[in-house]
């Protein structure tokens, strides 16, 4: 009875954020039924400019996609580092979902931002309905990383004796 | 004495004497009233009957109902009696034992799980009060009923009377040596029940690491092989205290058999009268009774001594430090502490202290890094007289640190410990828990003795627990008709909250505005935009009530309405239907975890019919979900624009239609008065908050408190949140807030001597600091201070730091000294900056 209707229907936020998570590369691999139950658990947060999103030295358990707006990613040392920019449809944190961990920078908004944020508890929830899952997201995190490597191994500054011990993050 | 030297036959003796003696006479009246019908029942036969004589029937048979209805009455009064004596001696049983086992010192609960406790405190002492109340009154009651028929018989006829006793020396014999096996048999018991209340304990206590390993098959197993093992030993116990039992059965038996023969020859041959015989029938069948019930008292007396003597076997053991002083008052300390040569060694001859020395003059700060397993907090622990130190010595203001006593510590010392423990009770019981300790209650003063509301505001301020108990109290539900003051105050921060942020805060709350729909609030509650007066009303009830479906239909809802819940069942079972009901699967969902399984029927009986062709009482279950919905929670349907209008219309129309026939079911949302069935919070919203995520409550917690200070309502509702309850363990706190709460009842006592052990641990670094700020500049010089402490950054302040390795103290000076010297501090600290960048 449905077939009639569903066309009829505004797409719901969750079915909005399905398609979000679809793009993101480390869930790529992941069937259509876990994926759906992450989107039913994600949840969109709006920052508004200059607000922090997460903190360095924080314990923050939360994975991060921006929908809409851009974020700045700052060292906070003695002086604030501005390290690099995020904007749309970049995907932050997604380690945290495997280990809880105290931030190293901080981000803050600098437009106004709209974020999809899925808790390390929630996808944790997920891991536990479907084991399987967890080789497939492993292999896309591997992936995102050997691919950060391959762009560090060649955007490395051969003058830089320091910044040659501190590559092959692949090597792990 | 101590408790654990005492026989059990000291519980005995220690009994109410007065019921003692009472016991003792009604048994007297009882064994007399007992023989009587013996007499009547021989003279009824023989004389009344015998004699046809119907006024001496009469007369006997009176005497006979007199004689069985006292002496009902009294074993009932016995058995009163008995009752009273066990359960006043199982009541000071426990009590004493449970006053002995606090006090016993924390190495023995380290093997002693509280599961053991527990099961000894409840069960195993049950046996030996049971013996209590029947020590005196069954031996006695039954050995003189023994002897009162044993005596009749022999006046009715000696050689009979032998015949019919001979059995008993057999059983005598035989019994003991049955008991022994017996006895065997429950000291196991007793052994394995006590191992089974352990894993029982242990597992329960770590249920949060049994469900994050998903490890119940290995609970289970181990849980299981204590169960069959107690189970066993239970079969063979009480095979042989059956078997006991049959024994005392068959010999029992055995004597009508010898009568019969006996009695039954003298009988025939004239020389023994009829009465007589049934009298010694009946005697011989009355001696049953007593003897099983004496026999029944010796299993009780042998269970009794088994479990009694290893329950206090396993408790032998001396406090290692006295309560209390017993002639002077408890010391009150400056705070001065010299280590000297402390050493601490553990069973297996591990030294966790090795020659271990430090000075600290009153008010100095004392720092211990180092290694973990180095020996830090079992320094703070010794000095604390947690541990009882093995060599050298421990002094406070020169006093040796074992031979004062706990009521000196408790006075001079505040102690906050790794993981604190939290009590179930309000955050106010708590923060009161160690002044209250020193308290005496006794003490005339008493009331002046705590600290007051204005001093406890402080110090949770000061430990930064000051926004979660308002938080707390803006959650509180006030009760109508109470605290009307508070309420029109609380009305008057709701308008100014209004005026002064509503623009501000509209990101993060959604304001009640008759006009708007609001999407952080039910369907129900869009529709009747206020708060039930009457039950039928409320909104878990209004698919049942007929008025509001009958406004349903009027305003053209109900279709729309069922078409909408079906769309969230099926939805809702799209994602989650073939996985098992998780409670937080269901926080985004209309449906509750316990209507899962009918609502996935529902969705799979819809599969072939029309939404019309529902049963009624699915359309009502459909209704009851989409009344539910909530559009900024539910997020797996999105509302229909045509939906919204109709129901922001028919909100109009309910408002009229109940203002003219139910006036009072219901007070509308208004911004002049307070909603009883909603938080202080929400009330001085007047609305519901977009977004659970920190940053917003932060947003809206500034907002508010300023607010609250212009109306000078802060700390009374501060004071409404200390009420709040903490739940078992603190459960219902987070980590840093049960170490706050821990670090704060501490600095209300304000003692000489503070210890922390890592106390700020579980704390964000914002908090960490405040604390630290706390200890440098309201602390420094006023108490001495040794602190535990495992991140570098925040021992600059400290008068002293103590650097430990393997059990010793191998550097101490100040930060700068230990820094220049460049030596394992230095390391330390280098090593800490190298790893951070």
């Amino acid at each position: 009875m449905n077939s009639s209707t569903e066309q009829k229907r505004a797409p719901s936020e969750y079915q909005s954020n399905l398609e979000i998570l679809m793009q993101i590369p480390m869930f790529s691999g992941i069937p259509i039924e876990p994926l759906k139950l992450m989107a039913y658990l994600c949840k969109r947060e709006i920052f508004r400019p200059g607000e922090i999103i997460f903190q360095q030295h924080e314990m923050d358990e939360n994975a991060y996609f921006i929908i809409e707006g851009k974020a700045r990613l700052i060292l906070e040392n003695d002086i604030e580092e501005e390290i690099s920019e995020f904007g749309e449809s970049a995907f932050i944190g997604g380690l945290s979902m495997f280990y809880g961990m105290k931030r190293l920078f901080t981000l803050k908004a600098v437009t106004q931002v709209t974020a999809l944020m899925l808790s390390r508890e929630k996808f944790q929830k997920t891991l536990e309905q479907f084991p399987e899952v967890i080789g497939k997201v492993f292999e896309g995190l591997v992936k995102t990383v050997y691919e950060w490597e391959i762009r560090l191994v060649g955007d490395r500054n051969p003058e830089c004796a320091k910044c040659r011990a501190n590559i092959g993050v692949t090597l792990v | 004495m101590t408790i654990t030297k005492r026989p059990l036959s000291y519980w005995v003796k220690t009994s109410n004497l007065k019921i003692q003696i009472l016991l003792l006479i009604v048994i007297l009246i009882t064994v007399t009233t007992r023989v009587i019908p013996l007499e009547m029942q021989k003279k009824i036969v023989n004389h009344a009957i015998g004699q046809k004589k119907l006024d001496l029937l009469f007369l006997y048979c009176g005497f006979y109902l007199a004689s069985v209805v006292i002496a009902s009455g009294m074993k009932f009064v016995i058995t009163y009696l008995q009752t009273a004596l066990g359960q006043q001696a199982l009541a000071r049983m426990r009590k004493e034992m449970f006053e002995h086992i606090l006090k016993l010192p924390l190495s023995f609960f380290r093997k002693t799980s509280s599961g053991l406790v527990v099961s000894s405190l409840v069960t195993e002492v049950v046996t030996a009060s049971e013996f209590v109340g029947q020590a005196v009154a069954v031996p006695v009651t039954n050995l003189l009923t023994l002897l009162a028929f044993g005596g009749y018989m022999f006046y009715l006829n000696p050689l009979l009377a032998c015949l019919s006793l001979i059995i008993y020396p057999l059983v005598i014999a035989i019994v003991p040596r049955m008991q022994r096996r017996s006895n065997e048999a429950n000291k196991q018991r007793v052994d394995v029940t006590r191992r089974l209340s352990s894993k029982i304990g242990e597992t329960i206590s770590g249920i949060h690491e049994i469900h994050a390993n998903g490890s119940y098959h290995i609970e289970n197993r181990k849980y299981g092989k204590f169960v069959d093992e107690l189970m066993k030993v239970r079969i063979v116990w009480t095979l042989y205290k059956q078997g006991i039992k049959t024994t005392n059965n068959f010999f029992q038996n055995l004597g009508p058999f010898f009568l019969f023969i006996v009695g039954g020859y003298l009988a025939i041959q004239g020389r023994f009268d009829l009465g007589a015989l049934v009298a010694f029938l009946s005697a011989q069948d009355k001696l049953y009774d007593p003897w099983k019930e004496l026999m029944d008292f010796y299993q009780t007396y042998q269970d009794a001594t088994v479990s009694y003597t290893r329950l206090m076997e396993y408790y032998d053991l001396e406090p290692e430090h006295p309560v209390a002083p017993i002639d002077r008052d408890p010391y009150e300390l400056k705070g001065e502490i010299q280590v000297k040569d402390l050493s601490f060694t553990v069973a297996g001859g591990i030294q966790l202290l090795k020659q271990v020395s430090l000075d600290l003059k009153p008010g100095e700060q004392l720092a211990l890094v180092g290694f973990s397993g180095s020996g830090k907090s079992t320094l703070a622990q010794c000095i604390s007289q947690l541990y009882t130190y093995t060599g050298g010595s421990v002094q406070i203001d020169g006093l040796e640190v074992n031979d004062l006593t706990k009521q000196d510590l408790a006075r001079n010392l505040g102690v906050v410990a790794q993981s604190p423990f939290i009590f179930d009770g309000t955050i106010k019981e708590n923060l009161l828990y160690s002044c209250t300790a020193v308290i005496e209650d006794g003490d005339p003063a008493k009331e002046y003795k705590y600290p007051t509301l204005d001093e406890m505001i402080e110090v949770i301020q000061q430990v930064g627990l000051f926004v979660d108990v308002l938080r707390f109290g803006l959650n509180t539900l006030l009760e109508a008709d109470q605290e009307s003051e508070l309420v029109d105050k609380l009305i008057r921060v709701r308008e100014n909250f209004q005026a002064d942020f509503g623009k501000e805060l509209s990101d993060f709350v959604e304001f009640f505005d008759e006009e708007s729909y609001l999407y952080f609030s039910s369907v129900a509650a869009n529709l009747i935009f206020g708060n039930p007066n009457q039950p039928e009303f409320s909104p878990d009830q209004l698919h049942n009530n007929q008025y509001f479906l009958d406004f349903l239909d009027e305003a053209q809802l109900k279709h729309p309405l069922v078409s909408l819940g079906y769309q969230l069942a099926e939805q809702t079972m799209d994602i989650l239907g073939n996985l098992p009901p998780d409670e937080m699967f269901f926080q985004q969902s209309p449906i509750l975890a316990d209507e899962f399984d009918d609502f996935k029927a529902l969705v799979g009986r819809g599969g072939a019919i029309r939404l019309h062709e529902f049963s009624e009482e699915d359309q009502h279950g459909l209704l009851k979900l989409a009344l539910r919905f909530v559009p900024g929670i539910h997020k797996i349907v999105a509302l229909p624009q045509m939906l919204e209008h109709l129901i922001l219309d028919g909100r109009f129309l309910f408002m009229k239609k109940i203002q003219a026939d139910h006036p009072d079911a219901i007070s509308f949302y208004r911004i002049s008065e307070y909603i009883h069935s909603q938080t202080i919070l929400d009330n001085i919203l007047y609305g519901k908050p977009r977004t659970d995520h920190p940053k917003s409550q932060e947003r809206i917690n500034q907002s508010i408190i300023q607010l609250l200070i212009e109306e000078d309502l802060l700390e009374r509702i501060v004071e409404i949140g200390m009420n709040f309850r903490v739940g078992t363990k603190g459960d219902r706190l987070s980590g840093g807030q049960r170490q706050k709460l821990a670090i704060a009842r501490i600095f209300l006592k304000a003692p000489p001597i503070l210890i922390m052990d890592e106390a700020t641990s579980a704390l964000d670094n914002a908090s960490q600091k405040r604390i630290q700020n706390l200890l440098e500049t309201k602390w420094k010089g006023k108490s001495t201070l040794i602190s535990v402490i495992h991140r570098l950054d925040t021992i600059k302040g400290y008068d002293k730091i103590g650097v430990m390795k393997a059990g010793k103290i191998i550097e101490m000076g100040t930060y700068d000294e230990l820094l220049a010297k460049k030596g394992v501090l230095y390391e330390f600290v280098h090593g800490a900056k190298a790893g951070a960048q």
